[in-house]
């Protein structure tokens, strides 16, 4: 704990003594006003600064404007960040003690979190914006009726192609198998991705929970197309910059990226498969037992907020939960149709959602990987 | 009294010269046994008992299995990729130390005057950062790169047809890993040249000897030791690489490090096959550098 630590700590409890002097006169008023009152003692009352486990860029590495109101409004409190490459890490982090307010995994996690009892649901009485996001994204945050995920930046997963090199024999997630452009194409690095997508080019009723034998299907067929995969991409500007230098001509991309190539003034096509694409969305979640809840909710309720989002859709160019906010580039809002709220789930497009054997799919993945 | 200090029995001085060695011995090698101890041996029994599932930092049951071994040892796929894994580096080994043979042969024998310029030069590229230098193989060999740029220039190759295997591929990976290893090959290599006892050569031209033979008899046996070193220097990290190859591998270019870090970091969790992955290439390092050390002791000049 460093000088600064020390000093906001001394400053709650010496602010603590205050305030709980002043709850006690609202308890003897009693009504609305000393709740109110109770309720910010107790955010008061919550000390140091805020721990957040997040992506790379959505910390003080470039997403400060995403959090500024929380920071303005508690500067005593301001988010310290410790990065996740994935939710494995994250995993890995807070089983080997790391102990986050609050952390991001996606959509697909909600419950495995949930059930996995390192989360706590939010109380959206406590985010004002809450009820300013989309509903189908906030459902997708729900396990048993309780919400455990808050939902924030969103996107697709579809097919990224140039159109002057490339002529897909249908709108099929089939063009990332296609014989005819060995070397480049691009898989995205996913241990639960992949298999699905195989799942859903053959055709299977259920591709996030595949039977073995369909597994087994979809293993043998990305194996047998490894071939012809230039790269497996898992940093999506190493990504972009193979794209934009003539490198891979196909993609699994997600919608910025359609936005950036056509910014370097490329002929792109960002198809939806007749398959369906796969809509991911993150997830905020409540470490269980964290000493600052509050503060994460008031977090939450800043990147929560029409601002924030508008900030992430102009500058990440990922889509955002609040359904008021519109970026300012009219390609974004066709490629994330914005306009159409249910553009994350059917009949558009497939929400991510729980795989319950996910280590075995992890593990074939590696497999062809490793091929 | 003075007497008897100077006539002490020698059995004595020899019991206090022990005490002095007990005490001394300890103080100077206890620290770096102690970290040895605490950040390599201890990390590795960790790591082993990973690969057992005897510990995790996973919840739930754990007890001592094989099961990791056990599918690892018949997985055709695991062991594949470990076979990948050894031809590149081998090859990779093989070829720079034949590259920097000549270099330090040069530097070490041919009296030039500046051969400690030269050799400044030689690991200049240290002074940069590891990622910046094979970062800056991706701007010369990319499609729009400086090797196609010249050949669309010269007009060998057309903008439209570009080589584009000179990226993303295992060529790629061999490519920047001798690059980035040339210079710990020549450096142990010059070292046992420049410490060749130059006699030696000038008694094989008295002998008779060609300027061949008395390489063949002389030098390169007494230089063998800094060949097998300069060759473990490469061959035991690049077996273990993944910097590299997740830079410039593309899926061609993917390696056993590679997979022993995605079992660890990606996915979802599989810490007992990643342990058991790095354990296994741990132990063939290990074996290999035993096999390699006997041919680490000076070298024999043979005489007809």
């Amino acid at each position: 704990m460093d000088e600064h630590d020390r000093a906001e700590q001394r400053l709650s409890r010496e602010r603590l003594l205050k305030l709980a002097a002043a709850a006690g006169g609202a308890g003897l008023l009693g009504g609305r006003i000393g709740t109110a009152q109770a309720a910010l003692d107790w955010l008061n009352a919550e000390s140091g600064r805020l721990q957040v486990l997040d992506w790379a860029g959505y910390g003080n590495d470039g997403g400060q404007p995403m959090f500024a109101q929380y920071v303005k409004t508690h500067p005593n409190n301001k988010p310290q960040f410790t990065y996740m490459t994935n939710e494995a890490d994250a995993l890995a982090k807070i089983h080997a003690g790391l102990k986050p307010d609050l952390f991001r995994p996606y959509v697909g996690w909600v419950k495995y979190f949930a059930t996995s009892g390192l989360v706590q649901p939010w109380d959206p009485k406590q985010i004002p914006n809450f009820k300013q996001l989309n509903p189908f994204m906030v459902k997708a945050g729900q396990y048993k009726g309780k919400q455990y995920g808050i939902p924030d930046d969103w996107g697709f997963d579809a097919i990224l192609y140039r159109s002057d090199k490339v002529h897909p024999k249908a709108r099929s997630w089939g063009l990332l198998f296609d014989e005819r452009y060995k070397g480049r194409i691009a898989w995205f690095d996913d241990p639960v991705e992949n298999l699905t997508i195989a799942g859903l080019y053959l055709g299977f009723k259920n591709p996030w929970n595949q039977t073995d034998a369909q597994l087994k299907r979809s293993q043998k067929l990305l194996i047998s197309k490894k071939h012809l995969v230039r790269m497996i991409w898992s940093s999506e500007t190493e990504m972009d910059n193979a794209f934009a230098s003539g490198d891979i001509w196909i993609a699994l991309a997600w919608p910025n990226d359609w936005v950036q190539m056509r910014k370097k003034k490329l002929k792109v096509v960002y198809m939806h498969p007749k398959e369906k694409p796969i809509a991911w969305v993150g997830m905020f979640m409540l470490l269980k037992g964290t000493p600052r809840p509050h503060l994460a909710h008031a977090y939450v309720n800043a990147w929560s907020s029409k601002r924030s989002a508008k900030w992430l859709e102009d500058n990440y160019g990922y889509g955002h939960a609040n359904t008021h906010a519109r970026p300012s580039s009219s390609d974004l809002l066709r490629a994330l149709q914005l306009t159409n709220p249910k553009a994350v789930t059917l009949p558009n497009a497939y929400l991510d959602r729980d795989v319950p054997r996910r280590a075995v799919y992890a593990k074939l993945w590696e497999e062809v990987k490793a091929s | 009294m003075a007497l008897s200090e100077v006539h002490d029995p020698p059995a004595r001085l020899g019991r206090r010269r022990w005490l002095r060695l007990d005490l001394t011995t300890p103080t100077l090698l206890g620290l770096p046994l102690a970290w040895l101890v605490v950040f390599f041996l201890a990390p590795i029994a960790i790591v082993a008992a990973y690969s057992f599932d005897v510990y995790s930092l996973n919840p739930g049951p754990h007890g001592f299995t094989l099961t990791a071994w056990h599918d690892f040892l018949h997985s055709s796929v695991y062991l594949r990729l470990f076979w990948k894994s050894v031809k590149l580096s081998l090859t990779v080994s093989a070829i720079i130390v034949l590259l920097a043979y000549p270099l330090a042969y040069y530097l070490a024998l041919s009296g030039t005057k500046r051969k400690y310029i030269l050799l400044l030069l030689l690991i200049a590229p240290f002074l940069t950062s590891y990622l910046l230098r094979v970062l800056a193989w991706k701007v010369i060999l990319g499609n729009q790169g400086a090797v196609n740029t010249f050949l669309f220039w010269t007009g060998l190759r057309s903008p439209d047809h570009p080589l584009s295997q000179l990226l993303y591929s295992r060529f790629a990976v061999m490519l920047v890993l001798g690059y980035i290893w040339l210079p710990f090959v020549a450096l142990p290599i010059f070292v046992s040249l420049e410490s060749l006892d130059r006699r030696l050569l000038e008694a094989a031209s008295d002998l008779g000897a060609s300027r061949l033979q008395a390489f063949r008899r002389v030098t390169l046996p007494l230089s063998l030791p800094g060949v097998v070193a300069a060759f473990l220097f490469v061959f035991i990290p690049t077996l273990g690489e993944f910097v590299t190859p997740s830079l410039v591998g593309g899926a061609s270019g993917y390696l056993y490090g590679n997979q022993i870090v995605d079992l660890f970091g990606t996915g979802f969790p599989d810490w007992e096959t990643g342990s058991v992955l790095a354990i296994f290439l741990l132990g063939v390092v290990g074996a290999l550098t035993i096999v390699f050390a006997r041919f680490l002791q000076p070298g024999e000049v043979t005489v007809d």
